[in-house]
């Protein structure tokens, strides 16, 4: 037990011989840094030795958790100690901005032309452009090509196909997705085109709530899970395990999925979400995309970065090779348009609206999640839910509000 | 306590050890499951999944952008340095508290003890400024080193620490101090010659509480380090599953379990111990 | 046990340095060290820290000199490191908890005001110039401008004036497609011009009412600045409406009561603490978090006791075969990140696919609702916790075991004792004394634990009609960080940090109870009365 105890002092000492150092990284004059998460690495690092054999300017690259970059612009920023450019979704703007993290960016009416109108019309916030979007995604419905022939085109349909491939007992389920998750119950609470917050042509006003409206969407949901279609423990992990072992028709989700379930060997297919009474179901649209750092030192270091890379249809395909999204240079969309997936969920996104960036969707999230949780589990009627989410939205809003 | 007791006493003892045994691995047991899933599933819905592979695994040692042995180097020396510095530190502040009386002593403990048990929502922030101050003048204790994350590691959990050191300390008689003093050796010799070797048990107890605390710490160390030679384990292992829905539950669950490795080989190591000198007579056979 | 020792000890000097050369020479070096860091930290501007980093010095050095407060030499390495890790945090946190800290407050007055005054919009009929620049090897750099009409326009030094006849001429070969120099100037090529741009970019140079400056590499823009700083009556004016705003509240605010965007961090006295004490909604359902947190944060103390004593008692048994491998497997729950194990958890105990209801199943012949019913849901809890924390107390409890003198078993078996009693009458009061103090930590930790609680349920189910979103596993800083950051208006730190204090008070008083009540703070110790 000595041999142990000596064993360990000695190997104390030699790992503190070496405790290295290594500076911090942060912008510095010269040389650009950018945040990104694992996705985006593959793609970013060839652009980045290009860009120094180019201009002789070193590009680093550093790979971040995807929840932490905002927050750590945003305590790291101000200090000095952040990036040039951070990769992420247009909804993180509207903290981004309030805090004064994000720089906006100049292009010109042309340069705008070159993409997408959602995708840029996403990254405009307070009427200036913060980012420069690089990919499109919004949820559609997956399909397990064996069970379901043909998907359906209507939510009546989709339904009537459930119905007939559920068994729970068998642990099979025609029709499943994350039950509490309001991002994903999205196309149905805004089924006869309700909202969170009115869409105006200024972006989206956060006095004009409509929650407690969205009650056709809500007792859809009620259907789905007292029906027994939808079970009550059905979460994302559970409807991609439940549908990556080859048990169940169709889920509701995004692209995000689809490399896990090719790797699972599910013969697959993707279409636009079924219409909801005749109207097209409205998903919400993210927009991925690059934003400057306002405490930046390489403004327009970083912005030629952006222009010989991310404005480019060569960059824009070289992130999709890596991040198979839906590219957002119209350019590039068109070059890979012949991807049926892409297709699809290209489909159901030109029918969404983008998530709304506004700062008082923190209040929303959390609500809703409560009153579908409630719905779902059969505490309360689907009127008594949104009602009561509505005015805990409305509340949590003025209070801030009062500082 | 213990005697010695037949086979009918031994295998009951078993049959309760692999109860709990099998409580304690049955997630485990999953965990296992998930990191052979090719397909990134957390729960898989068969035991051995479809097309079980060990490819997560073999990314961890051989993946370029993620240096996951020297991540876990890393998380050892932060943790093994930090752990040896912190029985340091309480051994010394419980033998204080153990052995001498000053006024404010018994209300120091308690306030000790009570302080710590202040929401850490925010201390964060605070705990980065310090470093980035720290490192404008003392570079290698700055942001991003690993000897600014040992440093902010040395004042977790000195209240629990001390307390249960203190304890123990209390227990061991006075006799064998006073008679090594009565030879001319001062309180601190009789500290480190005398308490100290006796104490191996409850002293190997806090440095594996401790290395486990800043061994799986990813809080401080998330906010702190930034360049990926530099990260720890569990903040490397966070790239995996900070996405929203695209997380990587494979990689994840291999590089949880490769992780968990270290600490049950050191608690195998340390053994020896747990046994002390002071209640060998407790067992007889 | 021990013989009393007549106090004041024999054996408390003061350092004495005879024939320890090297440790005396060690106390100059970091003495002189510590001297020479005050000077240059007052040197350098830091003077708070010279000033704490001095008044420090002088503390070590009397405490390490003067034989009156011995014990503390042995406390302060400890006590340095705890003063500056853990009570200067919550001494930050206690100043933040009276600013408005958080979204839309992160940036300090002065950040703020430099990002408005250096925010640049584009006039409705913007020029745009291409340009070309012309610089020496030593840094010098002048641009030549080319507007949409042909004018040449010389830009430096801040300013814009027409090239006219006394400036230096451009030379071009190509009939003023391109130029190579201007008067002796060297051009610099657009690449080459790149690695400076950095140098560039707030560059700006005076153009009648607006500045012209680099918007590429091939392009000057017109530009004005949005807001004009006073700093004599702290006044950023819009340049474009004459308006003006006025600090209030952590925003520059007009007086029509229009804000700017970012705002800054300001003192808000006690709001954050009002707000919290008179949100009717918050009182609504406080009552039923506040009991289920207590009943939460001590049922778990209680099982995790249970179960860390009994596996403790079981892994001290040398007779045990197996027991060290045993330690090592039953440490595992430990040594895996709880986010993967808690998650595992809730998929295992899945209402309706999970494997635990698919074994009840065929015992019980239904689903037992994990989730979806506050008591199942709280069962769940208690299970997941067991299994994050039970090596914890077996391992302290390991430890603590050890120091119970065997001579004592020893006389309790001649006495005949069983060994039941023998754990009744002795282990267990004497386990106490040494972790006892540790339950009360325990019951802290858990009253606290906001992880647990976040990853199994995330509060779940929701408690129907409350009018600020709760769940019935909400425990009370689960409850109360919700609405810190999943208000309104982002995370609101500043509030964050009210609602740890009131917390903390809450805890620190029932702690200090259960210490009051069960005399844990009490000497084990008979050596003194």
């Amino acid at each position: 037990m000595k041999k142990a105890l000596a064993l360990l002092v000695a190997l104390t000492l030699l790992a503190s011989l070496a405790v290295g150092s290594a500076g911090a990284l942060a912008s510095t004059p010269g040389k650009l840094l950018i945040w990104c998460s694992e996705a985006q690495v593959p793609a970013l690092k060839p652009m980045a030795a290009e860009f120094q054999k180019k201009y002789g300017v070193p590009v680093m690259v550093t790979e971040m958790g995807f929840g932490d970059i905002r927050p750590n612009l945003i305590t790291k920023g101000p200090s000095g100690e952040g990036p040039d450019l951070i990769v992420g979704p247009h909804d993180w703007l509207g903290e981004l901005v309030a805090n004064g993290a994000v720089a906006p960016i100049d292009l010109t009416a042309n340069e705008e032309s070159l993409f997408t109108g959602t995708a840029i019309k996403a990254f405009t916030y307070n009427g200036k452009l913060y980012g420069m979007p690089y990919a499109v995604e919004a949820i559609g419905l997956i399909y397990n090509k064996k069970l379901v022939p043909h998907p359906p085109k209507t939510l009546d349909e989709l339904m009537a196909v459930a119905k007939k491939l559920t068994d729970p007992a068998k642990k099979e389920y025609g029709f499943l997705y994350p039950l509490g998750d309001a991002y994903h119950a999205y196309p149905f609470l805004s089924a006869d085109g309700h909202y969170f917050f009115r869409l105006t042509s200024k972006g989206f006003d956060a006095k004009d709530i409509g929650i407690a409206q969205m009650v056709p969407g809500a007792r859809i949901i009620a259907t789905l899970t007292q029906s027994g279609l939808v079970p009550k423990g059905s979460d994302y992990n559970t409807m991609a395990s439940l549908f990556q072992s080859g048990k169940v028709g169709m889920i509701m989700t995004g692209p995000w999925q689809i490399d896990s379930i090719k790797k699972a060997g599910i013969d697959y297919g993707v279409a636009k979400l079924p219409t909801i009474d005749g109207r097209p179901a409205t998903p919400f649209v993210g927009v991925q995309g690059f934003m400057m750092s306002a405490f930046s030192k390489n403004k327009l270091l970083a912005m030629q970065f952006l222009r010989d890379f991310v404005m480019t249809k060569e960059g824009q395909l070289a992130i999709h090779k890596v991040d198979p999204r839906i590219p957002a240079l119209k350019s590039a969309f068109e070059a890979v348009s012949s991807d049926p997936d892409l297709k699809a969920f290209g489909e159901s996104a030109a029918d969404g609206i983008p998530m709304p960036a506004i700062p008082e969707m923190a209040a929303v999230w959390n609500a809703v999640q409560n009153a579908l949780t409630a719905i779902t589990n059969g505490q309360t009627d689907p009127v008594t839910a949104m009602k009561t989410a509505d005015a805990q939205v409305r509340k949590a809003i003025a209070q801030g509000a009062k500082k | 306590m213990y005697s010695r007791y037949g086979w009918l006493g031994q295998l009951w003892r078993q049959v309760v050890v692999w109860l709990v045994i099998g409580f304690a691995v049955f997630p485990v047991i999953w965990i296992f499951s998930a990191s052979l899933n090719p397909s990134d599933t957390i729960m898989g819905q068969a035991l051995i999944p479809k097309n079980a592979t060990f490819a997560h695994y073999v990314e961890l040692f051989t993946s370029t952008d993620h240096p996951f042995g020297l991540w876990l180097w890393n998380s050892i020396k932060v943790a093994g340095i930090s752990a040896a510095l912190t029985v340091l530190l309480a051994s010394l502040a419980a033998y204080a508290f153990s052995r001498f009386r000053f006024r404010g002593r018994r209300e120091g403990l308690v306030a000790m003890l009570i302080v710590q048990m202040f929401p850490q929502m925010l201390a964060m922030v605070a705990l980065y400024l310090l470093l980035l101050k720290l490192g404008q003048y003392v570079p290698w204790l700055g942001l991003n080193t690993h000897g600014g994350l040992i440093l902010l590691y040395l004042g977790g959990g000195l209240g629990f620490n001390a307390w249960l050191m203190k304890g123990y300390f209390d227990t061991i008689p006075r006799s064998l101090e006073e008679s090594a003093m009565m030879d001319g050796a001062t309180a601190f010799q009789a500290f480190l010659r005398i308490i100290l070797p006796l104490s191996r048990p409850i002293l190997a107890v806090i440095f594996l509480l401790a290395f486990i605390g800043t061994y799986s710490d990813f809080l401080l160390a998330n906010i702190m380090l930034t360049s990926r030679d530099q990260l720890t384990f569990a903040v490397g292992l966070r790239i995996f599953i900070s996405g929203m829905y695209s997380t990587r539950w494979g990689a994840f669950s291999a590089a949880s379990l490769v992780g968990a490795l270290p600490i049950a080989v050191i608690f195998y190591l340390l053994k020896d111990q747990f046994v002390s000198g002071l209640t060998q007579g407790g067992v007889k056979g | 046990m021990a013989h009393p020792i007549s106090s004041p000890r024999p054996s408390r000097p003061g350092i004495s340095f005879a024939g320890r050369p090297l440790a005396l020479l060690a106390a100059a070096v970091i003495l002189a060290l510590g001297a020479w860091a005050c000077v240059y930290l007052y040197l350098r501007g830091d003077r708070w820290i010279a000033l704490i980093l001095f008044l420090g010095l002088l503390a070590t050095v009397y405490v390490f000199t003067s034989p009156r407060v011995y014990p503390l030499r042995y406390i302060w390495p400890g006590l340095v490191f705890f003063v500056l890790l853990v009570v200067y945090p919550i001494g930050y946190t206690v100043y933040s908890a009276f600013t408005n800290y958080g979204t839309g407050h992160m940036l300090s007055k002065s950040q703020a005001v430099q990002q408005l005054q250096s925010a640049l919009y584009a006039p409705p009929d913007a020029k745009t110039f291409t340009f070309t620049a012309f610089g020496d090897p030593k840094g010098k750099i002048v641009f030549l401008l080319k507007g949409a009409d042909g004018q040449l326009l010389l830009a430096q030094d801040g300013r814009v004036k027409p090239l006219s006849a006394d400036d230096p001429q451009p030379v071009s070969k190509d009939g003023g497609q391109t130029y190579e120099r201007l008067g002796d100037l060297p051009a610099i090529p657009p690449l080459k011009l790149i690695a400076r741009l950095s140098q560039l970019q707030n560059q700006t140079f005076a153009y009648g009412e607006s500045v012209l400056s680099i918007s590429s590499l091939n392009q000057f823009s017109e530009m004005r600045h949005q807001y004009k700083y006073d700093p004599q009556r702290d006044v950023l004016t819009n340049l474009a409406t004459g308006k003006e705003y006025r600090p209030k509240d952590g925003y520059y605010t007009s007086a029509d009561g229009q804000t700017l965007s970012p705002g800054f961090t300001s003192r808000v006295g006690f709001y954050n603490f009002t707000r919290l004490f008179e949100d009717q909604a918050i009182r609504g359902p406080f009552t039923e978090v506040f009991i289920w947190t207590l009943v939460w944060a001590t049922l778990t103390v209680v099982i995790q006791l249970v179960a860390g004593l009994a596996l403790g008692l079981l892994m001290n048994d040398p007779y045990l075969k197996l027991r060290n491998f045993y330690r090592s497997v039953l440490i595992l729950p430990y040594a895996i990140p709880a986010f993967i194990s808690a998650l595992v958890w809730t998929g295992l105990l899945n209402t309706d696919v999970g494997i635990i209801n698919g074994i009840l199943r065929h015992i019980i012949g239904f689903n037992i609702p994990w989730f979806q019913s506050p008591f199942w849901a709280k069962v769940a809890l208690f299970l997941v916790n067991l299994w994050l924390g039970y090596p914890y107390m077996m391992l302290i409890i390991l430890g603590a075991l050890q120091s119970i003198p065997g001579e004592l078993y020893e006389a309790a078996r001649v006495d005949g004792a069983t060994p039941g009693q023998i754990i009744r009458t002795i282990t267990l009061p004497l386990l106490m004394t040494t972790i006892g103090p540790l339950l009360v930590g325990s019951f802290a930790f858990n009253f606290n634990n906001f992880n647990v609680i976040y990853l199994v349920t995330g509060g779940n189910p929701p408690m129907v009609g409350a009018q600020t979103p709760a769940g019935h596993t909400d425990i009370l800083i689960s409850y109360t960080y919700r609405l810190a950051f999943e208000g309104g208006q982002g995370n609101q730190l500043g509030f964050a940090a009210a609602i740890s204090i009131v917390i903390f008070v809450i805890v620190a008083v029932i702690s200090l109870i259960q210490f009051r009540f069960t005399r844990l703070a009490e000497e084990v110790s008979t050596d003194y009365v």
